[in-house]
C-alpha cells in the first residue's frame, strides 16, 4: 500500500500536472518516505517472526510458522514474570518520585531572590542530561564503591561503621536508579515548568498581593493551580510508559548480584534475542511489551480526553 | 523587582528556604563531578589514604598520561568525533530536507507522507527485527550504522517544520519569480535563514551521536570500531584495566588497586570534559529547543 502511495502514477491528470511541476519538492521528500520504511514500516513487519520459528537461513519467508507458541511459552517462563515485575516496579517508582522533581524544582527555582544565584542553579541542573548515561552510571558506580566517596564521608559522618555494598544489595537497586535518574534528568525537565510559570500573568500576584497573600499563599493558590493542567497531561503521557524498562539502567547499573531487582523486559528480550540467538522468542517479548505499551497509551489517551477534553492526539 | 517593598517574615523564611534548597541542589549536581576531577589529578596512593574533599593534595597528571597513552581509546576518540560530525551534518541536513518539503501546503500528496511519519512516533519495530535489518543491509559492524539509521528523526523534523511555516512566504514567492528552484530556494535561502533552528537541532543530533553507547555494544563487534563511551564502559570494568596494567609506569604498579581507582576518575574526566566545557556556551540553544518542542506539544 505505501509503495503504491509513494509512486503515484495511477493518479488523475491535474495530480499529474501538479507532480511534474513539483518534482524538485518530491524529491526532497520522497527520500525521508523511503528512510521511513525501509527503517521504521520494516521492521515493524518484521515483528511476524514473533509466531515463526525464524532462522536466519530460512529468512522471514521461508520459517515455519508456530503461531502464538512463543507466546505460550514467554507466560510460562518465570523469568519473563520477574522481569515483567522489576519493569513495573521500577516504572511506578519513577512516576511516583521522579515524575514530580522538575515541577517542585521549578518552584524551587523561581523562588530563589537573587538572580545571578537562580541562574547559576538552573543552568548547573540541566548539565547532567547532556552526560552520556554510560559515563553517569560508572560514576555512580565509583563513587558509591565501598571505598568510594559516599561511604568515605558517611564513615567519617559516623553514620555508619561499614561500608556499604551499594551495588552488591538487590533492595537498594531501585531506590539508587530513582535517585540517579532524579540527578540526571530532573533540572531539565524542570525547563517545560518554568516555561509555563513564566506565563502566568503577573497581575495574577500583584492582585494577591494587595489582597494581602504572602509568598507561600502565592505559590499555592496562583503558581500551583497554574501548573496542574501541564503536570496533568505529562503524568498521563508518562503513564503510557508503565511496561518500558529503563534498558540503560538494567545493563549499566545492574550485576549479577542485582539481577533480581535490575533485570527488565528489554534487557530480558536484547539477551534472548542477540545473545542466544532466540530471535523469534525475544520478538515474541518486545512485541508483547509493545502492545501493552500501546494499549496504554491509547487508554491513557482516551482517558485524558475524558477527564480534561484534552487529547494528546 | 520587589525590592522596595519591606520584605515580611515569611518572605524572609521562603528566601532562606529556597536558597538553602538551591546551594544543596547545586552542590548536588557539581561537586560530584569536581570530585571526580580533583582526585583524577592526585597522586592515586595518596587519594586512596581518603580525605580528599576541596584540592588535589599531590598533584599529578600521571593518570592522565597513562590513558593518553592508550591506543584503543585515542582511536575511539578520533572515531566518536568522526561519527559525530558526519552523523550531525548529514542527519540534520536529511531531516531538514524532508521536513522543508513536507511544510509546504502545494504538496502533492503531504497528509499521507504525514501519517506515514507520524505513525512511527507510536510504534516501532523492536530492537531483534532491527539488528536482523542491520544484517541484512549489511550495516553490522560497519561504521555506517552509526551514521545511516540515524538519518531521519521525526522529531527534530517536527521541530523543523514549525520554524519553517512561520518564515514569510514571500521569500519563496520571489525567489520563484527569479526562476529558481524548489532545492535551490531551500538550500540558498531557507537554510541560511534557520540558523537558530539547524543549531538547536545539530545540537541534539550532536549530543546523541556523542553519548550513544548502545549502537556499538550491540551492532559492532569488532572494537577497533567501538565509540567512546562503549569503549569507557569495558575500560571501567576491572578486568579490562587489569588487562592493561602491564602498560603501567612500574611507579604506579606499586598499589595496582589504588592506581586502578585514579585511571578510572581521570578516564571519565576525559570523556565529560568536552561537554562540559562547551556546555556553558551552547545551553542557550538547548533551552530555545526544548520550549519550541514544549509549546508544540
Amino acid at each position: 500500500m505505501k509503495e503504491a502511495m509513494a509512486t503515484p502514477n495511477k493518479q488523475g491528470g491535474g495530480t499529474w500536472k501538479k507532480l511534474k511541476s513539483q518534482w524538485t519538492l518530491q524529491l526532497m521528500i520522497l527520500p525521508c518516505i523511503a528512510f521511513l520504511i525501509v527503517f521504521a514500516y520494516i521492521p515493524l513487519a518484521g515483528n511476524i517472526i514473533a509466531f515463526q520459528n525464524f532462522k536466519i537461513t530460512s529468512g522471514f519467508t521461508g520459517s515455519e510458522f508456530v503461531g502464538l507458541g512463543h507466546f505460550a511459552e514467554m507466560l510460562r517462563d518465570p523469568t519473563f514474570h520477574q522481569a515483567m515485575k522489576n519493569t513495573v516496579l521500577l516504572s511506578l517508582l519513577y512516576l511516583l518520585v521522579v515524575f514530580p522533581m522538575p515541577l517542585l524544582f521549578a518552584l524551587l527555582i523561581n523562588e530563589i531572590p537573587f538572580r545571578r544565584f537562580r541562574k547559576l542553579v538552573q543552568t548547573t541542573s540541566y548539565l547532567p542530561h547532556f552526560i552520556a548515561f554510560a559515563m553517569v552510571a560508572s560514576m555512580w558506580i565509583i563513587l558509591l564503591d565501598p571505598k568510594g566517596l559516599v561511604n568515605e564521608t558517611m564513615q567519617l559522618l559516623h553514620l555508619i561503621r561499614h561500608p556499604i555494598e551499594f551495588w552488591t544489595e538487590p533492595g537498594l537497586f531501585r531506590p539508587l536508579s530513582t535517585l540517579i535518574s532524579i540527578w540526571k534528568e530532573t533540572g531539565w525537565g524542570a525547563i517545560i515548568f518554568l516555561a509555563a510559570i513564566a506565563g502566568i500573568q503577573p497581575d495574577l500576584y500583584e492582585a494577591a498581593m494587595i489582597d494581602g497573600a504572602g509568598r507561600i499563599k502565592r505559590i499555592v493558590h496562583i503558581t500551583l493551580p497554574n501548573l496542574v493542567p501541564l503536570f496533568a497531561m505529562l503524568f498521563i503521557l508518562k503513564a503510557g510508559t508503565l511496561f518500558t524498562g529503563n534498558l540503560d539502567h538494567s545493563i549499566l547499573l545492574g550485576n549479577s548480584f542485582n539481577k533480581d531487582t535490575s533485570y527488565v523486559i528489554e534487557y530480558y528480550s536484547l539477551q534472548m534475542g542477540l545473545e542466544l540467538t532466540r530471535y523469534s522468542y525475544a520478538t515474541a517479548i518486545s512485541s508483547f511489551q509493545a502492545l501493552m505499551s500501546l494499549l496504554l497509551v491509547l487508554f491513557a489517551n482516551w482517558f485524558s480526553g475524558r477527564v480534561s477534553g484534552n487529547r494528546l492526539f | 523587582m520587589r525590592s522596595y517593598i519591606k520584605l515580611t517574615r515569611e518572605d524572609r523564611i521562603v528566601n532562606a528556604t529556597v536558597t538553602i534548597f538551591g546551594i544543596v541542589a547545586f552542590l548536588a549536581t557539581f561537586y560530584p563531578l569536581y570530585y571526580l576531577l580533583i582526585y583524577s589529578l592526585n597522586d592515586p596512593v595518596d587519594a586512596a589514604g581518603g580525605g580528599l574533599y576541596w584540592f588535589p593534595r599531590q598533584f599529578t597528571f600521571d593518570n592522565y598520561a597513562v590513558i593518553f597513552r592508550d591506543e584503543q581509546l585515542l582511536n575511539s576518540f578520533l572515531l566518536t568525533v568522526a561519527r559525530t560530525a558526519l552523523g550531525t551534518l548529514t542527519g540534520v541536513l536529511f531531516t531538514a530536507m524532508g521536513a522543508y518539503a513536507l511544510s509546504k501546503s502545494r504538496l502533492v500528496f503531504r497528509k499521507t507522507y504525514s501519517m506515514i511519519g507520524l505513525v512511527t512516533m507510536y510504534v516501532s519495530g523492536g530492537l531483534i527485527p532491527t539488528y536482523l535489518l542491520l544484517q541484512k543491509l549489511h550495516l553490522l559492524n560497519t561504521f555506517w550504522v552509526y551514521i545511516i539509521p540515524s538519518l531521519f528523526n521525526i522529531f527534530n523534523a517536527l521541530l523543523f517544520m514549525a520554524f519553517f511555516r512561520q518564515l514569510p512566504e514571500e521569500l519563496e514567492e520571489s525567489a520563484k519569480v527569479d526562476g529558481s528552484g524548489d532545492f535551490y530556494i531551500f538550500a540558498r535561502i531557507i537554510l541560511p535563514l534557520s540558523k537558530p533552528v539547524l543549531a538547536t537541532v545539530a545540537l541534539f543530533v550532536a549530543v546523541n551521536h556523542w553519548n550513544d553507547w548502545f549502537s556499538s555494544a550491540y551492532f559492532v563487534s569488532n572494537q577497533q570500531l567501538w565509540t567512546l563511551p562503549t569503549i569507557i564502559v569495558r575500560m571501567l570494568s576491572d578486568t579490562a584495566i587489569i588487562e592493561n596494567m602491564q602498560s603501567l609506569p612500574p611507579n604506579m604498579r606499586m598499589d595496582p588497586l589504588s592506581t586502578l581507582m585514579a585511571i578510572k576518575y581521570a578516564t571519565l574526566i576525559v570523556t565529560v570534559l568536552p561537554i562540559t566545557l562547551v556546555y556553558p556556551f551552547i545551553q542557550k540553544y538547548f533551552v530555545q529547543g526544548m520550549m519550541v518542542g514544549a509549546i508544540k506539544a
